[in-house]
């Protein structure tokens, strides 16, 4: 899956000092290369949404977040119709780029790992 | 043989109140298989800072806390084979746990942990409170007793007392109103702990040791004193009896006059099927209900009949004879109908502290304001009750502007002035 549930080298990279100092530019090149931030994008929007968790956790935005989510994608498909980017001065810029739904997204994969363990739970009396 | 049968020893500590780390602890051990805790909180509905938010939190007990979440809370309390549960008053937000003897440990710890740090999430506001809110407030406006009484406090105290125990089906609450009530709500000075079932030292220590993180504000919730207003109302509704409520309220502290006055008009016969001694019990039609109502509140009581029956005409009957009765009885009473009315309230509040529930509502409100708690403080006022204090009493109280309340059919319902209010 692509987002934040994907197998990920990041923490082990984020822990080392050395390591993050040689890959920042590198991440942030990339980045800026994979070109969705000139169709107004966040990072966030790109995760796959088609799958249970994803949904609960979309549920959980505040209706400001699910209307400007939506703003975005309209936005972007009619971009991507016209197949020009946005003007400059429209692109996401990096501060802009929050994770804004991954903490949800991980909550909710927390509950259902929960209810998975209290589901398959071995009582055993002491 | 003899000497070998051993007398359970049974203690009966409730009298003794002392502060455990801030919160009050009271205990009453019967001996009995079962425990349970209650963490009184002075989170009524009359304390509330926007309707319907005391409902709200109500139903957001045992949700997740920083500690275990939601799920992990119902799956561990099953596991021990406990029970947990809130219910709401006007005045008090009870949250209790019940369990076999020996698991104390885990739930005074759960109870204390959700006091401390429940964290009121925006998602489980949305997926589990809203729904339930809902649910519960449509339930009780389609039952017209419920209905009436909500409606007769809102005549009655308007403020405080008079803010209904049910959020409207259709409110504006957010989780931030919630967050908000609860923390004011969720301090020392506002929670008494009570166990039954359980040791009192048991309990203190158990307290002490988890409520290290519990919040103080240096003052417990006040709210203005309540007032009596009265009024009248009538509100169509469909499905339910015809429903009429007609009350009398007074403020101060809650009197054993009243109670016995209560006890007295009761019609409801000490031996079923049969036709109770009440003066109210002979007149009414068949097939028509007349039910005494007294609710004492710390600062006002509430008292008044309830009547219902399946049409308009057939309330109307038993409505004047029931006003009819009261207007009699505030007149006077005489030495035997006071002593066997004192009798019958003094059972009846007796009676009550034997119940979980009552009990815990009515030596709580008398824990949180750091006064005598025992059973002597409950039953001996009704020594006090004469014909000449209840005469007093009941004359007083019927002299206050009456409160009126029709639910049904308005058309067929009578009006106050019709019953000789």
């Amino acid at each position: 899956m692509l987002g934040p549930l994907s197998f990920s080298l990041a923490p082990y990279v984020r822990s080392s000092k050395m390591l993050s100092k040689w890959l920042t530019p590198f991440a942030s090149w990339y980045n800026e290369t994979a070109g969705y931030k000139k169709y107004g994008f966040k990072y966030d929007d790109l995760l796959i949404e088609e799958r249970e968790d994803v949904q609960r956790a979309l549920g959980r935005l505040t209706p400001r977040e699910q209307n400007d989510r939506a703003f975005r994608i309209k936005r972007a498909s009619h971009t991507s119709v016209l197949h020009r980017p946005l003007p400059k001065e429209e692109w996401t810029s990096t501060e802009e780029d929050v994770r804004y739904l991954a903490p949800h997204v991980e909550e909710v994969v927390k509950e259902d790992k929960e209810r998975a363990y209290w589901d398959h739970l071995a009582v055993t009396r002491k | 043989m003899l000497a070998a049968r051993r007398v359970p020893r049974i203690a009966r500590s409730f009298a003794t109140v002392p502060d455990s780390a801030g919160y009050k602890v009271a205990a009453v051990d019967a001996n009995q298989p079962t425990s349970s805790v209650t963490f009184l909180v002075k989170a009524g509905s009359r304390f509330e800072t926007k309707p319907g938010v005391a409902h709200a939190l109500k139903n957001f007990s045992f949700k997740s806390s920083a500690f275990r979440s939601a799920l992990g809370t119902i799956r561990q309390s099953e596991l021990y084979g406990g029970v947990l549960s809130a219910s709401l008053g006007r005045e008090h937000l009870a949250l209790t746990a019940e369990f076999l003897r020996g698991d104390e440990e885990f739930f005074v710890q759960l109870l204390a942990e959700y006091i401390q740090s429940a964290k009121f999430t925006r998602h489980e506001f949305q997926e589990y409170v809203t729904p339930v809110v809902e649910a519960e407030s449509t339930e009780a406006s389609s039952d017209p007793a419920v209905y009436a009484i909500e409606l007769a406090h809102a005549l009655a105290f308007r403020n405080g007392l008079g803010s209904s125990l049910f959020a409207t089906p259709h409110s504006s609450l957010t989780v931030e109103d919630v967050s908000a009530f609860a923390k004011n709500a969720f301090t020392r000075e506002n929670i008494a702990v009570l166990g039954t079932g359980i040791d009192q030292g048991t309990l203190s220590e158990l307290v002490q040791r988890f409520s290290g993180a519990a919040k103080s504000t240096g003052a417990a919730s006040s709210t203005s004193a309540s007032t009596y207003f009265g009024g009248e109302t009538r509100l169509q509704s469909h499905g339910g009896p015809e429903t009429v409520f007609i009350g009398f309220g007074t403020t101060g502290a809650p009197s054993p006059d009243l109670a016995a006055f209560s006890a007295f008009l009761s019609p409801t016969p000490s031996i079923k099927w049969s036709q109770s001694l009440s003066p109210i019990a002979s007149a009414i039609p068949a097939g028509t209900s007349v039910q005494s109502v007294y609710l004492p509140y710390s600062d006002a009581s509430l008292f008044g009949l309830l009547i219902q029956g399946s049409s308009g005409a057939s309330v109307k009957e038993a409505g004047k004879a029931a006003v009819q009765a009261l207007k009699a009885a505030a007149k006077g009473l005489s030495k035997e109908d006071a002593a066997k009315a004192a009798a019958k309230a003094k059972f009846a509040a007796a009676s009550a502290i034997e119940g979980r529930d009552s009990l815990v509502n009515i030596l709580g409100s008398k824990v949180l304001a750091g006064s005598d708690a025992s059973v002597n403080t409950v039953l001996q006022p009704f020594a006090s009750v004469t014909a000449a204090s209840l005469s007093k009493a009941a004359s007083s109280l019927v002299s206050s502007k009456p409160t009126f309340v029709a639910v049904g059919d308005i058309a067929s319902l009578p009006y106050a002035d019709e019953l000789g209010l």
